[in-house]
């Protein structure tokens, strides 16, 4: 290795860093225009050149959470007056908050779709990894006739895109009856990410010295006690970077939703673009709904970021 | 109180088989070490005690009860994996604690017992640590205070040390003889390692592809090899074997080796002790301190001529070219000055070891 770096090497630094800063400003710029939007005043969501600068607003959330009406009069002063301050940011756009019969507030079909986006996500993703981990461990540790066999069946799932089996699904969902049903979803997303699932995790079993299982074996525990108390806490780092891709993945995943969901167990991203299509589009409420469906991500990625950084380059060297 | 036999104990990976037929007993509190080359069956011999391997035929039996069909968990033994294999997410304390947590001890009883095998071994103040802040030595320490600590019946060691560097490995070994003397349980030690093996054990067993090839005592085993694959994989530096030939003279007996113009002298009686073998093919062993050399001429004495000298410290390896042959001698340190030097060597045949060069027996004569 040079003690010194030559001037081309310093010279080939620069221009790295620039393709980096480019790069990332590429990839962040769209984040930064949802969240922009989503806190703007809706006159200025449109406006050409866009507006950089203005006093946010949390109106989009109010509105994002709730059903409204068209009002054809402003509100009088006293109503004005009486009304809570997230209903007069929606007096202040000319529409009001949708009551029932009981006064009560009625919410917007968001909130069930984000909650249904989570169960799906979540749900999905312990059952693939679960699973996953399971089936890598004896992959990785038993003699299993025709692994070799089995582990490319296992890969050629993902061979060819999902899409492409979409309506032979669909069909068969209706058949029994698992479309617009969380299970359903959950059954796909899992199906989805299991091959993944077990090949990360495979990987990362591989790398788990033997002798440790066979320590505890010794010592005076079962397989299975050992599997738990051992090899699990082991694979903590490759567990929770699978866990990060396979929740990203149903989190995301748009074409089924949209195809075998419709009310019921409908997830936040085919919801999310539907209500462009009713009235004129509220781009501000969308961008809030957008927002707010990538915080989850953002977060179990951020809260994970040193297991994943460390599980990306797991198994890359033999130590 | 621990005896561990084996009988008839045969092992095959595939078409391989790695242990054949071996039948070995071992008696309470002896310290026993397999010796071999990597791949000689020793390591999976220790593993079937274990219970980490199967075994195809024959038994194991602990105290007189056969244990092959027992689980690892269910034979009470413990283990020390050169790896040493320290569960990296638990504390010090937590990996020795962790065979005791299989049990249906209380939190009281496992924290003395934890801290009495921590006093032993002088790692008291460690417990608290990770594996990953420790030194290899105290690795080896911690290793050895969770195999000791749920006094298992026996104790299996897989090359504990061979992951050290050369001068930790030297005082680990004291320790763990001090260890053996002091705490006394049947021990298994796997090493390829002959002054390991020379230095802790009571009894050598010596394995070579599968097959055991001698038990003994470590001076056994030095001083009257079974074969020679034994003769010349124990002792450093390694036992001289020549092709040798026997001849009749006027007063004794002449040993010709390498094809010289003239044999080492040796007594009559070795005639008789070869008993018929001496027209057969003969294998001479040799070791380097058996070659005895001096600066001028004396009765027996060969003249012959240095090559390389190797100084070892405290003291020297010469070659000597006898015939086709090269024989090497210890001297004191600086005795030879250097290669091309004239001197005269015998063979000291109270050292001498014969072998049959066809089946590599050892002929046992000893004059």
């Amino acid at each position: 290795m040079a003690a010194v770096r030559t001037s081309s090497e310093i010279g080939f630094n620069r221009i790295a860093i620039v393709a980096v800063l480019v790069v990332t400003i590429i990839f962040l710029a769209p984040i930064y225009w949802i969240a922009s939007t989503a806190f703007k005043p809706r006159n200025l969501a449109t406006t050409i050149p866009p507006t950089v600068v203005f006093q946010p607003e949390i109106s989009p959330f109010v509105k994002l959470f709730t059903k409204r009406s068209q009002m054809r009069s402003p509100p009088s002063p006293e109503e004005y007056a009486a009304a809570p301050w997230w209903e007069r940011v929606v007096f202040d756009g000319g529409e009001k908050i949708v009551r029932d019969g009981k006064d009560q507030v009625q919410w917007s079909g968001y909130p069930s779709r984000f909650l249904n986006s989570l169960i799906i996500a979540i749900t999905s993703t312990v059952l693939a990894v679960g699973m996953g981990t399971f089936t890598a461990y004896g992959f990785s540790r038993f003699k299993v006739k025709g692994e070799a066999d089995l582990l490319f069946f296992i890969l050629s799932t993902r061979m060819l895109p999902p899409v492409v089996v979409a309506i032979p699904m669909f069909l068969m969902y209706r058949a029994v009856g698992l479309n617009d049903s969380h299970i359903g979803l959950i059954i796909l997303y899992t199906a989805f990410n299991l091959s993944f699932s077990v090949w990360l995790m495979k990987g990362f079993m591989d790398e788990i010295p033997k002798e440790y299982e066979e320590a505890a074996l010794v010592d005076g525990y079962t397989r299975m006690e050992a599997f738990f108390k051992i090899v699990l806490p082991e694979a903590a780092t490759g567990i929770a970077a699978t866990a990060v891709f396979c929740f990203i993945t149903a989190w995301n995943e748009y074409a089924f939703a949209l195809i075998m969901t419709n009310r019921r167990a409908q997830t936040a991203p085919p919801f999310i673009p539907s209500q462009v299509g009713s009235g004129l589009p509220d781009w501000t409420v969308i961008a809030a709904g957008t927002f707010l469906f990538l915080l989850p991500v953002a977060i179990f990625t951020f809260l994970l970021r040193n297991h994943l950084l460390r599980g990306m380059s797991f198994g890359a060297i033999r130590k | 109180m621990t005896q561990i036999e084996l009988r008839g104990v045969q092992k095959f990976f595939g078409a391989v088989q790695v242990i054949k037929d071996l039948n070995l007993k071992i008696a309470d509190n002896e310290f026993i070490v397999l010796l071999g080359q990597s791949g000689c069956g020793k390591t999976t011999t220790l593993r079937a005690v274990a219970g980490l391997e199967t075994i195809d035929e024959g038994d194991i039996l602990i105290d007189g009860k056969p244990v092959q069909h027992l689980k690892a968990a269910d034979r009470d033994i413990a283990m020390v994996f050169q790896s040493f294999s320290l569960y990296p997410h638990m504390s010090v304390y937590e990996n020795i604690a962790f065979p005791l947590r299989a049990t249906r001890k209380s939190k009281a009883e496992i924290d003395q017992e934890v801290r009495s095998v921590a006093k032993t071994l002088q790692i008291t103040d460690l417990l608290a640590k990770k594996p990953s802040a420790l030194s290899g030595g105290d690795m080896q320490r911690v290793a050895i205070g969770r195999a000791l600590v749920r006094r298992p019946k026996a104790m299996l060691m897989d090359e504990p040390i061979g992951a050290l560097d050369a001068k930790l490995r030297e005082e680990m070994r004291a320790e763990i003889k001090r260890l053996h003397i002091k705490q006394g349980s049947t021990t298994i030690y796997v090493t390829h390692d002959q002054i390991e093996a020379m230095s802790l054990a009571d009894r050598i067993v010596i394995m070579h592809e599968g097959v055991l090839q001698q038990v003994g005592s470590p001076d056994e085993v030095y001083s009257r090899p079974a074969n020679l694959f034994v003769a010349q994989f124990v002792g450093s530096p390694v036992m001289n074997v020549a092709d040798a030939a026997v001849a009749e003279t006027a007063s004794s007996a002449s040993v010709t080796v390498g094809g010289a113009a003239s044999g080492f002298e040796f007594p009559r009686t070795l005639l008789s002790k070869l008993n018929g073998h001496a027209g057969g093919e003969l294998a001479l062993g040799i070791r380097p301190e058996g070659v005895l050399i001096r600066r001028d001429a004396a009765e027996g004495f060969m003249a012959v001529e240095t090559q390389i000298v190797e100084p070892l410290g405290s003291f020297d390896i010469v070659d000597l070219k006898v015939g086709s042959k090269m024989l090497r001698a210890r001297t004191k340190s600086g005795f030879v000055a250097g290669p091309g030097e004239k001197v005269f060597a015998r063979i000291d045949p109270t050292q001498a070891h014969f072998f049959d060069k066809a089946s590599g027996k050892s002929l046992d004569v000893r004059l």
